[in-house]
């Protein structure tokens, strides 16, 4: 009997499961299908704005001395001697082949050029949020769960700095401290001088010298990524941390707590079930905008670090108006903008159901 | 407090410990390597290490280690034979031969050769980009007359031609044909292997390419087999970095992983690493002189007399004190060490009354001290250069001393280039670096006040006076090198005369070092050519990396 009924609950289970991925998938879709209209409006948005900014793009990558030829050979080959919504269309056309067109700054393919930089600035980013939900989790909570007391006055303290001094700021700070007073991390690059770069594979330096087992290069590449990470994390985190602080002093009032307390729910539960993860809603929402932001925002540290990464490229292409350049960067950015708002929104309505049933 | 709270205190804080451990014992460790002299120089960017596609400075400094040019500018730019070990023209000046050395290996193995020599010069003209614009006016067709003469047809007489091959850089025609891409622009040609040399290079210079990252660095190694001399402790690694931040530059020389900063550090950072003892600041002519850009056409400015009176009004002692110290005051429109630079002639120099005097001789006075609003000059400075901001607010004070009005307006570099393409839109005075593009006072003359050159970022004067076009042109088509040096005098002498431009300083290069890097600007040798002044065949390292 009892065989049979626990058959019967691990198959319900099991279709419960099946149910619930479906429904995730379903929501997934739908908030792709919203995505899209957006990126098209994004894409020709930015598309005018980089053909109206100050500048002739074939003269400046031409030069100032160059012939007349020269320079109307470059306006073809960027298809500026044609009426700006057929421009849009050839470049929508090329898009769909994977051809983000020519660069006048880098004299190649943007593809080329987003394919290598992307990948050291997302391995940046991925380090830079996980020092962040760390770190905003623990201060978070600590801060939370002694709010009032003197570990939340410390943590508070430490968060009005956080949040005051930009990354850039940390940065210079970091490389000053630990790089040239105390010598424990690298100034800059991504690489000591005489270590072999690994070969490329995925792009990401990190994972390619795993797979090539590399692993004193990955620690290498590790050590150069721990400043520029720390201080891209820092703003975001303490803001997160306040933000669960705040959640959670919130939730610890509500009547449902003193309830469970009342059921004698060890408090360890009712902490991590109760207080902790609905507290985490807002925390997370703020979170993921802030990862997603890191990408636009990371040019400072990049270039302090020389971090050979995107948004360094990015601030490299709008200086020299390279408008396919700038499109193209403009355009990652909103699509990793996108998806960090459809992991942020399944991510909520795990945690809290009720948002996951009104939204499907 | 709760033991929990204290486990994950204690669980961070053995986080942060492993961490800072693990970090110090990687700071010891150092990825096994060979001994070499290392010489790492930082510059702004991008470099293009194609000679047909770059022609700024970081990527001229990148030819000068890759490649080699026809003609070598030695001290102070007179040329010298390189590539080319001797030449002569025909009596009319259309025909040159050059005589190309024998014995000098590419990078490749192969032996340069006159066809080499050709097709560089095809190669150069076909793309049109970087150096292109020295020759494209002049030359008619390129011949290989033998495995070891070329014959340089030209349209007309160029008197420069002998320091402008300093811009030819010799490439490996059969290295560069097997990497070329089709289809492209350049019909049978293909891509004329732009996008290969993009990160590769086929020269015979002291260094081959060894890692080119576009967005940030240029590593090039000793090539052993080179023909020509190099120092003692030449360098085996030449790293040039692009280098951004005055900050980064800063801690990498305080921990000696810059051998060479780059030449755009703010002033207060060089004070403060003058301090150092290890460090040295090497300062050297640049090739490039300063200019107050003055709209002639333009009301009030159009009038000479305003103009001059301008001229006498600013403190030039005051910004080369205070804002540019270690730059000497222009003497005229050409730096003096340039050959062919007029150096007798009547400058301008801060005497308010003489500024009065000619203020009260132009055609708006008294108007223009009655209505200072209604003639306000307009200065634009450039962003990207805090250091143009003092003097624009110091022009502004001196003029005001005159009561002339001045608004002092910041815009980018791009902006400011497109403004100076039209005549309407160009400001009364912009503040622009501009430099020679070749050893000749020649250059500057043409770039800054030919008529041709009107509508680029290098003139906002709009000067357009067929006198002088006809003048220019007339010193550039003579071959005697005196006497083109004689013209180029009196064309100095009539635009002191028309007073278009206020000519501030001569810019020097200031570069800190560490001190076992003997660079020979520190003996006071220097070309005063662009991208001449970091070769690697002169500059020594005394100590290993």
């Amino acid at each position: 009997m009892f065989k049979y009924i626990l058959v019967i609950d691990i198959k319900s289970k099991i279709v419960r499961c099946v149910f619930k991925m479906r429904a995730i998938w379903k929501y997934v879709g739908k908030r792709v299908l919203y995505v899209i209209p957006t990126l098209i409006g994004l894409s020709i948005l930015i598309f005018i704005l980089s053909r109206v900014l100050p500048g002739d793009p074939a003269l400046m990558a031409a030069g100032p001395n160059a012939p007349k030829w020269v320079v109307e050979q470059i306006r073809h080959q960027l298809r500026l001697d044609k009426p700006l919504w057929q421009q849009y269309y050839y470049w929508l056309v090329d898009l769909f082949h994977g051809d983000l067109g020519y660069s006048i700054y880098t004299k190649r393919s943007v593809t080329v050029d987003v394919v290598e930089y992307l990948p050291a600035s997302l391995q940046l980013i991925f380090l830079a949020a996980l020092f962040e939900i760390g770190g905003a989790l623990a201060l978070g909570i600590i801060s939370g769960r002694y709010a009032y007391k003197l570990p939340d006055n410390m943590v508070r303290v430490l968060a009005y700095i956080g949040i005051s001094v930009p990354s850039f700021v940390w940065g210079l700070l970091f490389q000053l401290i630990f790089a040239a007073i105390i010598p424990l991390f690298p100034s800059h690059g991504m690489y000591s001088y005489g270590t072999i770069p690994p070969p490329r594979v995925t792009g990401f330096s990190l994972i390619d010298s795993l797979i090539a087992g590399q692993f004193d290069t990955f620690v290498d590449i590790l050590w150069h990524m721990v400043l520029p990470a720390f201080a891209l994390s820092l703003g975001a985190m303490a803001q997160d941390a306040r933000i669960i602080r705040a959640g959670m002093v919130d939730t610890m009032q509500k009547d449902h707590v003193s309830l469970v307390r009342a059921y004698g729910i060890p408090e360890r539960t009712i902490f991590s079930k109760y207080i902790l993860k609905p507290s985490l809603v807002p925390a997370v929402t703020v979170m993921g905008m802030d990862i997603a932001s890191l990408l636009g925002n990371a040019f400072m540290v990049e270039m302090i670090f020389q971090w050979p990464g995107f948004s360094r490229y990015g601030i490299n292409v709008m200086l020299n108006k390279d408008i396919n350049g700038i499109v193209a960067v403009v355009l990652v950015v909103g699509i990793i903008f996108a998806i960090a708002n459809i992991i942020v929104d399944v991510v909520v309505a795990y945690l809290d159901p009720r948002i996951g049933r009104r939204s499907a | 407090m709760n033991k929990k709270l204290l486990a994950a205190i204690s669980v961070i804080v053995v986080i942060i410990i492993v961490i800072g451990v693990l970090a110090a014992v990687q700071s010891t460790q150092k990825p096994q390597s060979e001994e070499k002299r290392l010489l790492r120089i930082g510059f702004s960017w991008p470099t293009y290490i194609d000679p047909a596609v770059g022609s700024d400075y970081s990527s001229s400094t990148a030819f000068t280690n890759l490649y080699d040019p026809l003609i070598f500018p030695g001290e102070k730019g007179v040329p010298k034979p390189w590539v080319a070990e001797s030449w002569e023209t025909s009596s009319d000046g259309l025909t040159w031969t050059l005589h190309i050395k024998q014995g000098i290996k590419f990078h490749s193995g192969d032996e340069l050769k006159a066809e080499d020599v050709v097709f560089s010069f095809q190669r150069l003209l076909a793309i049109g980009k970087g150096y292109a614009y020295l020759f494209t006016p002049y030359i008619d067709s390129v011949t290989a007359v033998d495995d070891y003469t070329v014959k340089v047809t030209l349209k007309k007489p160029y008197g420069p031609f002998v320091a402008t091959m300093m811009r030819v850089y010799v490439l490996d025609k059969d290295v560069v044909m097997q990497h070329i891409k089709k289809p492209g622009p350049y019909g049978d040609n293909g891509d004329y292997g732009t996008d290969w040399l993009l990160t590769h290079d086929a020269g015979s210079g002291p260094y081959k390419v060894k890692e080119v990252v576009l967005e940030d660095h240029v590593y090039m190694t000793r090539f052993k087999d080179y023909w020509g001399p190099m120092t003692e402790n030449a360098a085996d690694e030449i790293h040039m970095l692009a280098l951004a931040q005055p900050a980064t530059e800063k801690t990498l020389l305080t921990q000696k992983q810059l051998e060479i900063s780059s030449q755009w550090l703010p002033e207060e950072t060089i004070d403060a690493l003058k301090k150092e003892n290890y460090l040295k600041v090497s300062i050297f002519p640049g090739g490039d002189e300063f200019y107050l850009m003055m709209h002639t056409k333009k009301p009030p400015l159009d009038d000479v007399h305003v103009r001059k009176a301008i001229a006498y009004a600013v403190d030039y002692e005051t910004i080369v004190d205070q804002i540019f110290p270690g730059n000497p005051v222009a003497k005229g429109p050409v730096p003096s060490y340039i050959p062919g630079a007029a150096t007798d002639l009547p400058t301008y120099y801060r005497d308010l009354d003489k500024a009065m005097e000619e203020l009260q001789k132009s055609k708006y006075w008294p108007d223009i001290q009655n209505n200072p609003n209604k003639y306000a000059i307009d200065f634009h400075w450039i962003s990207e250069v805090p250091a143009e901001e003092k003097v624009a607010i110091m022009v502004a004070q001196n003029l005001q001393e005159i009561g002339l009005k001045v608004n002092v307006v910041k815009v980018p570099w791009l902006s400011v280039v497109e403004e100076m393409a039209n005549i309407t839109t160009s400001p009364h005075i912009v503040s622009v670096f501009v430099s020679a593009h070749y050893a000749e006072a020649g250059s500057l003359l043409e770039s800054r006040y030919h008529s041709k050159s009107a509508n680029t970022w290098e003139q906002n004067e709009w000067l357009l006076n067929e006198t002088i076009d006809q003048m220019i042109e007339d010193a550039l088509s003579t071959i005697d090198t005196n006497e083109r040096y004689q013209k180029y005098a009196e064309i100095q002498r009539a635009i002191m005369e028309l007073c278009p431009s206020v000519f501030l300083f001569e810019h020097m290069l200031k570069v800190v070092h560490q001190d076992y890097v003997k660079l020979p600007g520190d003996e006071g040798y220097y070309t005063g050519v662009m991208g001449y002044d970091f070769d690697g065949r002169l500059i020594e390292v005394l100590s290993t990396t």
